[in-house]
């Protein structure tokens, strides 16, 4: 932090936050506001006199709130940059402070806060983890019984710039414990408060218990684990030495830790798995190894990002493992912790990978993207003639859409990523995605439901999730029905509920759309804007006559090659049961109806040419 | 539930300061030593990994008055497949160490010795595995005499020693020299019109089929089972030739598998030994085999017979004159 703070290419702004980002890769704008420190951070020197002054003493959050700090303190000893600030809700105003700063005159109570407007040319996101807090588990008794704390207060109570100097105490008795056990998975691998793993607890709870060992070697450790997990490397080597050393390993999870009222000796009870026997162990203190949860203010920064979220939380990633380090919003690059539980190597090689992604976008004069971006028709869009719609950019994932009253909707193509849901969406068919027009589309259709359409499963697939799915069956040579014609689109989102109509207007027999399980899409809600448009499509098939059977939605993920083949065999049986003069017969009822629900799309540059030639 | 005042938290520290119980808690129970065990095999109350276990969390009555810990016969195949490399009958060896200071002995079977008859050739003491046997003096009638003694709590009951014995004066509780012929006796009556007994290692019985072939072996065959193939004496063939077999099948382990240690490297010099002295006796050598079932040969025991069946065919009919009756 130190030598960040001295680089010259290098500017901290702490203790500010985010407000605003607009822009798009290589051209961010971002509104930062800058808190007021109520110090003058060129006048102050870091010498603490101020803090030795003042009378406040409240809670220390980096001491875990298990030691006092002043009203006016700098986070830590190490804290970068070393300029004090006065905590505003708890200061008194008696300026002793004032006083003690004497002719460095450092502390100003006139600060207001400051608005700041940079131009960036990429962003990385590196804003850790948060702590899980054990107290909603009751069978530990975290916050009843003085001696079970967390493995963060341990952390503190071991540490020589700690509350206790590093003299590990029993918060009961203020006695350094002969005996201790730690509790791994803590709110972590559990379904009840936070499914993953946390990645992390098990190394640094060999780390301290080790460190602790050495401290005193007679002290009595025990660890309860569920799986020990060190897959880095050299990890495995220093939980051999461990077990070495005597700290005793027990493979169960604790179902209950009770007190003994007066010595405040903790009783565990937990099934020791390779003894096959329910054991209750004695010890002096327990600590826990709380989860890594996502940290506060993930979900306000993902919105002013437009980042995604897995479904731990943590920011996702754009692939889990050809991109590991961007996040979806191009230009916009995750590490750390903020992106999922990791130790401090992994962050680090990340935070690098992260950097160097980063300075690849700002060395670059220009910035290649996809060409199968959006394009608005400015004549057709009717928000040009004072329309009120916006309809595009409220389905934009990527806010890549601006429609300001008056003017027609301008998509910024360095933001875009093509998904087509935009294009899809649009009720005036104003937007046009280039090289997946409707035009090209609709040709396709018409080619793959020349002859005998009845006879034929079209399938809507997804070029990420489902065609992935359509290709793993093949490679997999799981058999499906013959019957089956595909079209690719990129998202779910570009399937226009027109071409689903088309299909059936052609005589398709059945309709498959298909697309990503909603966490996995590629384009962050492309998924979920197309789910919502399925939604309303068998209503509309139903009133113009045509049997809601014959449609199916299905999320089909590139791994489930299994499931394509399956839902499509299953069609396929649907199909034969439905007798094929009724089907034709559905259709020919249905087509007027049909028809004149696709009268719109005929505005369409070529689209009236290609809706006239199938009409025979 | 185990009270956590049943663990002696110094129990674990006490196995490690004792030579061969170092290793204790580098255990992390991946079960590969249960699993390899050829006692587990044959008895699957025995779990070497769950004694280490209790031992490591300090159970300290409930592992030393346990007879599990006696049952470990120091084969060690389990040893060069532990990922920890712990050497896991020295860790038992240290913790029976410890059992015997507190008053404990091993139970089951040991080797016995007839003090008036022994001649102290010290042949025992030099077979034994287990360094069980020394050579001592002690006072017979009032005069001291020199004889071999078996410390009960080395000896794993293996009767190695009973075999070698040139004067009959060592003998393996269970396996004594009247007692395995007692056993040929009965399975090859006189009116048995076999040709082919088969004496098999108790441990190297490993698959069903072949279990099932040595519980109700076809006909023509018996099968009689031994302690280990290190006790088969040539007086066993012999006994065989009287009562009508004109062949010999011994089945022993792989000399890596031994749960002996050595018995099955023993039984196959001896049986070598034997073969000349057949040989000369104008009997083909041929008719008595030494073979090892080892563990990835499961299930070949009845093939094996067949094959030393097979062999019989071509040699022909025995022309046995017997022993004279000696065995």
């Amino acid at each position: 932090m130190v030598d960040a703070a001295r680089h010259p290419n290098i500017e901290i702004l702490s203790y500010s936050e985010l407000l605003r980002l607009d822009g798009y890769i290589g051209n961010f704008r971002a509104e930062i506001v800058r808190k007021p420190r109520y110090v003058i951070a060129s006048n102050c020197t870091g010498c603490g006199e101020c803090a030795e002054a003042c009378p406040i003493e409240v809670p220390n959050a980096f001491d875990v709130d298990i030691a006092p700090r002043k009203a006016i303190d700098v986070p830590h000893a190490q804290a970068v940059p070393l300029i004090y600030a006065i905590d505003m809700d708890n200061c008194i105003q008696c300026y002793q402070c004032v006083t003690a700063c004497g002719e460095r005159d450092a502390i100003d109570f006139s600060q207001e806060p400051e608005i700041i407007n940079l131009d960036v040319g990429a962003i990385v996101t590196a804003t850790g983890f948060d702590v899980f807090d054990p107290q909603v588990i009751p069978e530990y008794g975290y916050s009843h019984y003085p001696n079970v704390i967390t493995a963060m207060e341990l952390e503190r109570l071991a540490n020589s710039a700690g509350p206790t100097i590093g003299r590990l105490v029993r918060p009961s008795d203020g006695k350094p414990p002969e005996s201790l056990a730690l509790v791994l998975c803590v709110g972590s691998r559990d379904k009840r408060y936070n499914e993953y793993c946390s990645g992390f607890c098990c190394m640094y709870s060999i780390k301290n218990a080790i460190l602790l060992k050495q401290a005193n070697p007679e002290m009595d450790i025990t660890i309860f684990y569920m799986d020990i997990r060190t897959p880095s490397k050299g990890y495995e080597e220093f939980y051999n030495r461990a077990r070495a050393a005597g700290i005793r390993f027990v493979r169960g999870r604790p179902a209950q830790i009770t007190e003994d009222p007066t010595t405040h000796n903790l009783f565990i009870e937990a099934e020791d798995q390779e003894l096959g026997e329910v054991i209750e162990l004695e010890t002096e203190m327990a600590v826990l190894a709380s989860a890594a949860i996502p940290s506060e203010g993930t979900d306000e920064l993902a919105s002013q990002l437009t980042l995604s979220r897995s479904p731990s939380g943590f920011f996702m990633e754009y692939h889990p493992k050809l991109r590991p380090v961007d996040s979806p919003t191009d230009g916009i690059f995750l590490a750390g912790a903020a992106q999922g539980p990791k130790d401090i190597p992994a962050s680090v090689a990340q935070a690098s990978a992260a950097a160097s992604r980063a300075a690849r976008v700002l060395s670059s004069a220009t910035w290649e993207i996809e060409p199968i971006i959006a394009e608005v028709d400015p004549k057709v869009c009717i928000s040009a003639q004072g329309k009120k719609c916006g309809i595009c950019a409220t389905a934009c994932p990527y806010g890549a859409i601006i429609v300001e009253p008056g003017q027609p909707a301008v998509v910024t193509q360095a933001k875009c990523h093509g998904c087509g849901g935009c294009v899809a969406e649009c009720p005036h068919n104003a937007i046009t995605q280039h090289h997946f027009t409707d035009p090209q589309l609709a040709a396709e259709l018409e080619a793959l439901l020349d002859d005998k359409p009845e006879e034929k499963i079209l399938v809507f697939m997804c070029n990420w999730c489902s065609y992935g799915g359509a290709d793993n069956a093949g490679s997999s040579h799981f058999e499906y029905t013959s019957a089956s014609r595909g079209l690719r689109v990129m998202c779910s989102a570009r399937m226009d509920q027109d071409f689903i109509l088309e299909a059936f207007r052609r005589g398709a027999g059945m309709v498959l759309v298909s697309g990503c399980h909603p966490q996995d899409c590629h384009y962050i809600t492309g998924q979920q804007v197309a789910a919502q448009r399925f939604d309303r499509i068998p209503r509309t098939l139903e009133r113009a006559g045509i049997n809601p059977e014959r449609f199916r939605v299905e999320w089909i993920s590139a791994a489930e090659g299994e499931k394509y083949a399956r839902v499509l065999n299953e069609m396929q049986v649907k199909l034969d049961s439905l007798d094929p003069e009724v089907l034709r017969e559905e259709n020919r009822t249905a087509e007027p109806s049909l028809t004149s629900r696709l009268k719109r799309w005929k505005l369409v540059p070529e689209m009236a040419a290609i809706l006239e030639a199938t009409k025979s | 539930m185990i009270k956590s005042t049943a663990f002696d938290k110094s129990f674990p520290k006490e196995v490690m300061a004792e030579p061969g119980g170092e290793q204790l808690v580098v255990c992390s129970s991946c079960g590969t030593c249960a699993a390899a065990c050829v006692v587990r095999q044959q008895n699957p109350e025995y779990n070497p990994r769950r004694i280490l276990r209790m031992a490591a969390l300090g159970l300290r009555e409930k592992v030393l008055s346990s007879e599990e810990i006696w049952q470990c016969s120091a084969c060690d195949d389990c040893y060069p497949r532990c990922p920890k490399g712990i050497h896991i009958s020295e860790v038992m060896g240290a913790i029976r160490q410890i059992a015997i200071r507190e008053g404990y002995t091993r139970p089951g079977a040991t080797a016995q010795v007839n003090v008036n008859r022994c001649v102290a050739c010290g042949m025992c003491a030099a077979a034994c595995p287990y360094e069980a046997i020394k050579l001592e003096e002690i006072m017979i009638r009032r005069s001291p005499k020199r004889v071999a003694q078996v410390d009960p709590n080395l000896c794993a009951g293996c009767g190695i020693c009973n075999a070698v014995c040139p004067s009959g004066s060592i003998s393996l509780e269970g396996y004594t020299d009247r007692e395995v012929h007692d056993v040929l006796l009965e399975a090859m009556p006189p009116d048995w019109s076999g040709r082919l007994l088969v004496i098999i290692c108790n441990w190297s019985l490993h698959a069903g089929s072949d279990i099932t072939f040595a519980e109700n072996p076809p006909e023509g065959v018996q099968v009689i089972r031994v302690s280990c193939s290190g006790r088969v004496t040539p007086t066993f063939v012999t006994t065989a030739f009287d009562r009508g077999a004109e062949g010999v099948l011994v089945v022993g382990c792989d000399e890596e598998e031994c749960h002996y240690r050595e018995g099955s490297r023993i039984a196959s010099g001896r049986l070598q030994v034997l073969g000349s002295l057949l040989d000369m006796m104008g009997v083909d050598a041929a008719r008595v085999r030494f073979t090892r079932l080892t563990s990835l040969d499961r299930g070949k025991l009845p093939t094996m017979a067949q094959e030393q069946q097979a062999q019989l065919s071509e040699l022909g009919p025995l022309d046995w004159k017997g022993t004279g009756g000696r065995s």
